[in-house]
């Protein structure tokens, strides 16, 4: 079962959670089910590895990149297109903001809060138990508690991502899809989808997920990486 | 353990603390700053402390003085930051103190950009700061190596008295990869007491210890750079590090690169074997004490017709090959800057141009 979310997401986590992964993933999914998708990178935190990266083949697919000038795509500087807020006041069907990692990567929602609290926002948490401060309940929660401290918005939904890039395993996504079944548990807010990469998704068994499946297929990877 | 999934940054500030470095002293820096972000939220919890300078300048200094205490002590940073660090580094050098310094290099000269380079080989390897003196320098190739070599830089700083640079470049502070974190350094800094301003108190020896790079005597001054030459010519013996790849058959040429330049490489010398192309690699990873004898050894094998080195750079570490290979076959340069990283695909039509 594929995610089928309208309106406007927000995805955040913390660094390397594979938030920018995943909200170029949905985005290409929910375009490919015949979806109008806009998506802008709000990463202005890390210049690396940013959701921008995936702007060709998204723009091939009819997914409408928003973005700052071109000439300004590698600045270390955090700017912030009026575009954002255009894109929020006429969302598409599916508009997803692809927020920074922790709270500092957040804290640009609270530039939006204005037009954000004029809309119905979903704001989702990316978590990989694999990473550093979010491999417990406790961490996740401690995360999302900084996050909405940030962003001045509340979180509305949670995502699993649970990898080891290539060396991930079905046991990983399960382990990791009781982990956050468990943070689900602890926060009353449910588990939107979880991810896994198209080599593994025939290994899984559906009976273990009881949740829809973003089926990922890595974007943004270095650059020697050829399949 | 088990593996986790780790940025390099965040990795390398990790396999500090393993390594038993309680000290971190540092000033923001993209593509580094998250080692500092890292470490400011796990040093509290183990004891140690991070501390963010003013400055690179003041931030060498607080290196120094840890140093000269005879704490083990880091600092990450990146191009223009170790620029502004390099006057410190020929202090703590001359004075023989031991310390670990991480460059995560970014796109140069100036203020350059923020993207992946190899722009800083030679202020690496060949000074940076004044003098006679040199780092040892050793250069990842990944999150895991980056990981494994931190840890061991403490160890080399410590058995040198040196400083050590762990030089990788903002892909391999910015990506991420499966690491498995070696066990524990359980060793104390060695033989402090006899050489560092530890504290009278705390000390098992009576004589007072001096820390100093002034030399006003000729004759000590002369001496100070013999004991320093001495150790270079010790690292040479004992701690080059390199590695061949696909070098046991007969090929026709033989890439020299290093770091996330030699994982580009490596991609392509794989598709070149796809198409029976036989392409080998030398990855020196000791890039001081650069593999000397074994890139020679490699490069006059009969079947290799030529060198090419391969690096993100205008052409720094071909100067090393060029040297070492001493005219035996021609040596050759591919490079690209500013962020620019040669793709597979444009290795495969320089290595076919090369070898006809």
């Amino acid at each position: 079962m594929l995610p089928d979310i309208s309106g406007i997401i927000i995805i955040a986590g913390n660094y390397g959670s594979g938030k920018s992964e995943t909200a170029v993933n949905l985005a290409a999914v929910s375009r490919r089910a015949g979806k109008r998708v806009k998506i802008t990178d709000l990463d202005l935190v890390n210049p690396y590895f940013r959701s921008r990266e995936a702007q060709k083949p998204l723009a091939d697919m009819g997914v409408e990149v928003v973005l700052p000038d071109s000439k300004y795509m590698q600045a270390d500087l955090p700017i912030l297109t009026s575009a954002v807020a255009d894109m929020i006041k006429n969302p598409a069907q599916v508009t997803i903001l692809d927020a920074g990692g922790d709270d500092a990567g957040v804290t640009v929602l609270a530039a939006l809060a204005d037009v954000l609290k004029k809309s119905h926002v979903k704001l989702l948490q990316v978590i990989n138990p694999l990473r550093p401060f979010t491999n417990d309940v406790q961490g996740c929660l401690k995360m999302k508690a900084q996050i909405e401290a940030a962003a001045k918005l509340p979180v509305t939904g949670l995502i699993c991502n649970a990898n080891l890039l290539d060396e991930t395993t079905p046991q990983i996504i399960y382990d990791g899809y009781n982990l956050v079944t468990r943070v689900s548990e602890a926060t009353g807010l449910n588990i939107e989808f979880i991810t896994a990469s198209t080599r593994l998704l025939p290994q899984l068994d559906p009976e273990r997920i009881l949740c829809p499946i973003l089926p990922i297929d890595r974007l943004l990877a270095p650059p020697w990486i050829r399949t | 353990m088990a593996k986790v999934l780790m940025k390099g940054n965040e990795a390398i500030g990790e396999a500090a603390i393993r390594a038993g470095c309680l000290n971190y002293f540092a000033y923001p820096i993209t593509p580094q700053s998250e080692v500092a972000e890292y470490l400011s939220k796990r040093l509290p919890e183990v004891g140690g402390t991070f501390l963010q300078g003013e400055s690179e300048v003041a931030v060498g200094y607080m290196i120094f003085g840890a140093s000269g205490a005879g704490e083990r002590v880091m600092t990450t940073s990146s191009s223009p930051g170790i620029s502004l660090m390099s006057e410190a580094l020929s202090y703590i050098a001359a004075a023989h103190c031991p310390a670990v310094f991480v460059n995560i290099v970014r796109g140069g000269p100036g203020l350059g950009g923020i993207l992946p380079s190899q722009g800083d080989y030679f202020q690496a390897t060949k000074g940076g700061g004044h003098g006679d003196y040199h780092l040892l320098v050793l250069a990842p190739d990944g999150v895991q190596e980056a990981v494994e070599m931190t840890m061991q830089a403490f160890t080399l700083a410590e058995k040198y008295r040196n400083p050590v640079m762990v030089m990788g470049d903002g892909m391999i502070g910015q990506m991420m990869e499966p690491v498995e974190f070696p066990d524990d350094l359980k060793t104390e800094p060695t033989n402090k007491d006899a050489w560092a301003t530890n504290g009278m108190s705390t000390r098992k020896s009576k004589t007072p210890n001096l820390v100093k790079s002034l030399f006003l005597d000729s004759a000590e001054l002369n001496r100070n750079n013999l004991d320093l030459k001495a150790k270079y010519e010790q690292m040479k013996k004992e701690d080059v590090q390199y590695e061949l790849y696909n070098a046991d058959g007969d090929y026709q040429i033989l890439i020299a690169s290093y770091g996330t330049m030699s994982r580009v490489c490596r991609t392509a010398i794989d598709m070149l074997k796809a198409e029976g192309i036989e392409a080998a690699m030398f990855r020196p990873k000791t890039l001081f004490p650069f593999p000397e004898k074994q890139v020679y050894d490699a490069a006059v094998k009969d079947s290799c017709k030529c060198v090419i080195s391969i690096e993100m750079s205008m052409g720094q570490m071909v100067e090393d090959v060029q040297r070492c290979v001493m005219g035996k076959k021609p040596v050759e340069f591919y490079g690209e800057c500013g962020g620019e990283i040669p793709s597979p695909e444009k290795i495969i039509e320089i290595v076919k141009e090369l070898i006809g």
